[in-house]
């Protein structure tokens, strides 16, 4: 059985914490505005690569800098610049698209991933691509059948990267799917001049919409308004066919996503991807991890065309089928060590023994618990209220300023 | 007066403000996004101040055409 790389996505530090702290392998993310997220209310900056890198060192962790945008005349001095600073800083790869990208990445001595935009579906390609990069996503229309002829071939023929290793072969395994090949969508430049290659897709297929006939005003009926929007990727449940498909790293998509979110689904596929390598993985398992891949932010789940060529399954609804939500309670002010108390200031709804908190922060990820006690104002109480300072004995380390919720159930509308 | 203000960091450097308005805004070579030019900073904030009214329709067009919104125009 060969080694399956697990990769995570960060959109900051909560989430590159949450991604270390429930067992990746290695973290994507993007900086400044040149990555797939350039409209992210946070983005990292070129200041934060040697964190994320002493992060991840620390732990074993590969790191890829994304700089897979369409690169303008413009944006060559900057492309540079995050290339020398990502070399400098020991990130592990650039993922990239565009060939200035991929010329610029091999002139610094970077190791190269091809991004999923490039869309290969051929052996020919790999072989192509196999004089720049080490590791190739490939393209969302091949099915596992197709996906394991490119990997038997790549060991047959030898066909090896820049770094002398065999070209390792990198599929999605669950999240967001775009109605195009990631990006390369022209609806969002169309109507708002976002363009989706520079990360600024205003996902237009995300929304309701009627076809009316022009000439007639005849409104077709249609089962579903969202006729654009793909339900999520999810593979956990046939990930014993895809690791024997020959792949050798699995992607999370969600770099857009909530750190709770990457924290779920990362332990929920390490553990998939452990109980494939030791011959656990069951029926029974997979119903558990459906359930708690269905706690976080989904659009309904579906298996891509990985297992063939069938029609796309299109999410009933604008937002998430996430069966629990977070609820904002208050932030922590300060951790006892030795007692492993944390104390909070509840701000807005109360919380009580017995609820299911979350913790986020920079430094602390996303951590879950149940609250077995609680004090309120130095008291020992049943509930917290808004205005009061309440301590709760953790499980981890909190810091001032970390954001306190409650998970609470969500009714999702059918 | 005319007052054009952009809030730099958001900028993706899309390039359209400078299609549009290419005597007031320039892509930076060294960080590819877009300069206000003889903008004066502020906090993140670039404001430019003038009693020149013939500048209004390509900065208005401009600031319509950000992706990300982070051109205002305003006028007296």
């Amino acid at each position: 059985m060969q080694h399956i790389e697990l990769m995570a996505p960060a959109g900051n530090f909560e989430s590159l914490q949450a991604a270390l702290d429930n067992g990746a392998n290695s973290v994507y993310f993007g900086v400044e505005q040149l990555n797939m997220r350039a409209r992210a209310t946070v983005n990292f900056t070129l200041d934060d690569l040697p964190e994320i890198a002493k992060r991840c060192e620390a732990k074993n962790v590969r790191t890829y800098l994304t700089l897979n945008t369409i690169i303008y005349d413009h944006d060559l001095s900057i492309v540079k610049t995050l290339i020398k600073q990502a070399k400098a800083a020991n990130i592990t790869a650039v993922i990239a698209m565009d060939q200035a990208v991929i010329a610029m990445a091999r002139e610094y001595g970077m190791e190269v991933h091809i991004s999923t935009q490039i869309n290969i579906t051929n052996i020919e390609t790999v072989k192509f691509y196999a004089l720049f990069a080490d590791t190739m996503v490939l393209s969302r229309e091949l099915s596992l059948r197709q996906v394991k002829k490119i990997t038997e071939a790549i060991a047959k023929e030898q066909i090896k990267g820049p770094s002398g290793k065999l070209v390792e072969i990198e599929i999605f395994g669950h999240g967001a799917l775009c109605m195009a090949v990631s990006g390369k969508c022209y609806m969002s430049l169309h109507s708002a001049n976002s363009s989706a290659n520079r990360g600024a897709c205003k996902q237009n297929c995300r929304k309701k919409y009627t076809v009316i006939d022009q000439e007639t005003g005849f409104e077709m009926e249609l089962d579903n308004e969202y006729i654009m929007s793909p339900k999520d990727l999810c593979t956990i449940d046939f990930l014993n066919e895809i690791i024997d498909a020959g792949i050798t790293v699995l992607k999370i998509e969600g770099r857009g996503r909530a750190p709770e979110y990457v924290a779920k689904v990362i332990k929920c596929y390490r553990d998939a991807i452990d109980s494939v390598a030791n011959g656990t993985y069951n029926k029974e398992k997979v119903i558990a991890w459906m359930q708690e891949l269905e706690k976080v932010y989904n659009r309904g789940f579906w298996s891509g065309y990985y297992l063939g060529q069938k029609l796309g399954e299109w999410s009933n609804g604008s937002g998430s089928h996430a069966t629990q939500k977070k609820v904002y309670i208050g932030k922590g002010t300060h951790f006892y060590p030795k007692a492993q108390i944390g104390e909070f200031k509840i701000e807005a709804f109360d919380v009580s023994v017995g609820d299911t908190i979350l913790v986020t922060g920079p430094t602390t990820g996303a951590q879950e618990m149940k609250v077995e006690e609680l004090m309120t104002n130095d008291k020992k109480s049943e509930k917290g209220t808004k205005g009061d300072l309440v301590t709760i004995p953790l499980k981890f380390r909190i810091r001032p300023s970390d954001k306190l919720y409650k998970i609470v159930e969500n009714k999702v509308e059918a | 007066m005319v007052i054009i203000t952009l809030q730099r960091n958001k900028c993706i450097g899309c390039n359209y403000c400078v299609e549009l308005a290419p005597q007031h805004f320039q892509m930076s070579k060294k960080d590819g996004k877009t300069v206000l030019l003889h903008g004066q900073e502020k906090k993140g904030f670039y404001t430019l101040k003038s009693n020149d009214y013939t500048i209004l329709e390509t900065c208005k067009n401009a600031s319509k055409a950000c992706p990300v919104k982070i051109i205002s125009v305003k006028h007296n």
